[in-house]
């Protein structure tokens, strides 16, 4: 059988948590192989080269893969799961990398050409997918300007918790919570306030026509 | 005449090529070099193994179909520090069909050719021979021209090899039609995904179908690097 580097990105993944994000990992991927196809040693710097590009892109394509596999992994959340329980998930799957995820994050947000000095793009792409992933598995109806921010709430919301992460592994799902929480309260907030001015706004017009201006 | 037709250009290409494969970056390797009689890329490779890595045991054995271009090699690696030792060897031999005696099963790192396997008249059956000898885990890498897919600098490119390049065969070789046949083969050499599409059609693995995955494309694609993995 033909096999694709896509499949030998994929073996490489588990070993991401005893080599890192590293050209090691994308050498070993081959002795990771069934029996009867494993290789005895790695790949050589060439061959790496050869299947997943040269230098620091072929570490950004196994982060990417590793990235879209986390996306993969919060579909196995059961139908009906809340928000917090995806989202809890999906930082469960950083766990057994989470000392190379920092690392992994400062190569992504370094620029290919030089410039600009930092490149945020992958960071953003990384949190909207994952807040959007988390509205489809949740059942979110949210239509039209609500549809981005809820999103846009929970993008922020997962990206500040990883950074917690990274940091306080130990109190990183307490945080989500809070957060989560603490967002719902806001919004709740929000919703009154926007009727208490609907209410102002009704009754100023009221007054307004009582003198029959309108 | 390479030089004058391509303003030296195919010399950056090649070093652009052989430091792309960096030989002898993780230990000696064990390379063949097809169609490289005049031991360009021979000669690079080692250079590259010695001068990078402090490698002397990294060896290229050179194979030609053309008995005078080794000869030209051959004298050309007199005048180097690598004549006379086991890190160069030179052998005529057909890429088509290279003898199972001489070139075992699962010998060698690196497989390398050059601007050489558009001459051949089956490419599939040079990339099985390749698939052959290259051990597993060997890399197979190829230099070639190619296809220039922006159309400003391919008609600019169109222009110079279908008007200047037979006039410099003419005016310094003395022979337009080996020049005219030279641009007439780069066009009908297969453009390239359909080249990485026979690389793994002979069995190796490539990298995605894109430029800087399967291949990667120096100057527009006037040339191309084209490499696989026997896994």
């Amino acid at each position: 059988m033909m096999l694709s580097s896509v499949r030998l990105l994929q073996l490489a993944l588990p070993l991401v948590k005893n080599h890192g994000f590293t050209r090691d990992a994308l050498a070993r991927s081959v002795m990771a192989l069934p029996l009867s196809e494993a290789h005895t040693e790695p790949l050589s710097e060439t061959s790496v080269s050869a299947l997943f590009g040269s230098g620091d892109s072929s570490r950004r394509n196994l982060i990417k893969a590793w990235l879209d596999d986390g996306i993969r992994y919060m579909d196995t959340m059961p139908p009906g799961s809340s928000v917090n329980e995806v989202l809890r998930a999906r930082l469960e799957y950083n766990e057994p990398v989470l000392q190379f995820l920092p690392e992994a994050f400062a190569l992504l947000a370094s620029p290919q050409s030089g410039l600009p000095p930092l490149d945020l793009r992958p960071a953003l792409q990384h949190a909207s997918t994952i807040a959007d992933k988390a509205c489809r598995i949740t059942g979110d109806k949210s239509l039209q300007l609500a549809w981005y921010t809820r999103r846009m709430s929970l993008a922020t919301i997962y990206s500040v918790s990883e950074l917690h992460q990274l940091t306080s592994p130990d109190t990183a799902y307490t945080f989500l919570e809070t957060l989560l929480h603490s967002s719902v309260s806001f919004k709740s907030s929000l919703n009154e306030v926007d009727l208490f001015s609907s209410y102002i706004v009704k009754s100023w017009r009221g007054i307004i026509n009582s003198y029959g201006i309108l | 005449m390479n030089d004058a037709t391509s303003f030296g250009v195919h010399r950056l290409w090649k070093d652009t090529f052989v430091s792309s494969l960096k030989p002898g970056k993780k230990g000696p390797k064990r390379c063949i070099d097809v169609a490289g009689g005049t031991g360009d890329i021979a000669i690079r490779i080692l250079d590259s193994a010695r001068e990078n890595y402090a490698d002397r045991e990294t060896s290229v054995e050179v194979v030609d179909i053309n008995g005078q271009m080794l000869k030209e090699g051959f004298r050309r690696f007199k005048k180097t520090m690598y004549h006379n030792t086991p890190q160069i060897s030179f052998h005529e031999a057909n890429a088509q069909a290279l003898p199972t005696d001489k070139f075992m099963d699962d010998t060698y790192d690196l497989y390398t050719i050059a601007f050489g396997i558009r001459n051949c008249t089956s490419i599939p059956a040079v990339l099985k021979e390749a698939h052959r000898v290259l051990k597993p885990g060997g890399t197979f890498a190829c230099l070639e021209f190619s296809r220039v897919n922006n159309p400003l600098l391919g008609t600019l490119y169109d222009q110079y090899s279908f008007s200047v390049i037979p006039l410099l065969g003419t005016i310094l070789a003395g022979d337009r039609d080996s020049y005219q046949y030279l641009v007439e083969s780069i066009r009908k050499f297969p453009p390239q995904p359909e080249f990485a599409q026979m690389i793994r059609e002979a069995g190796f693995t490539t990298g995605r179908d894109i430029d800087g995955g399967a291949w990667s494309n120096l100057w527009g694609g006037i040339a191309c690097v084209h490499t696989g993995v026997k896994i």
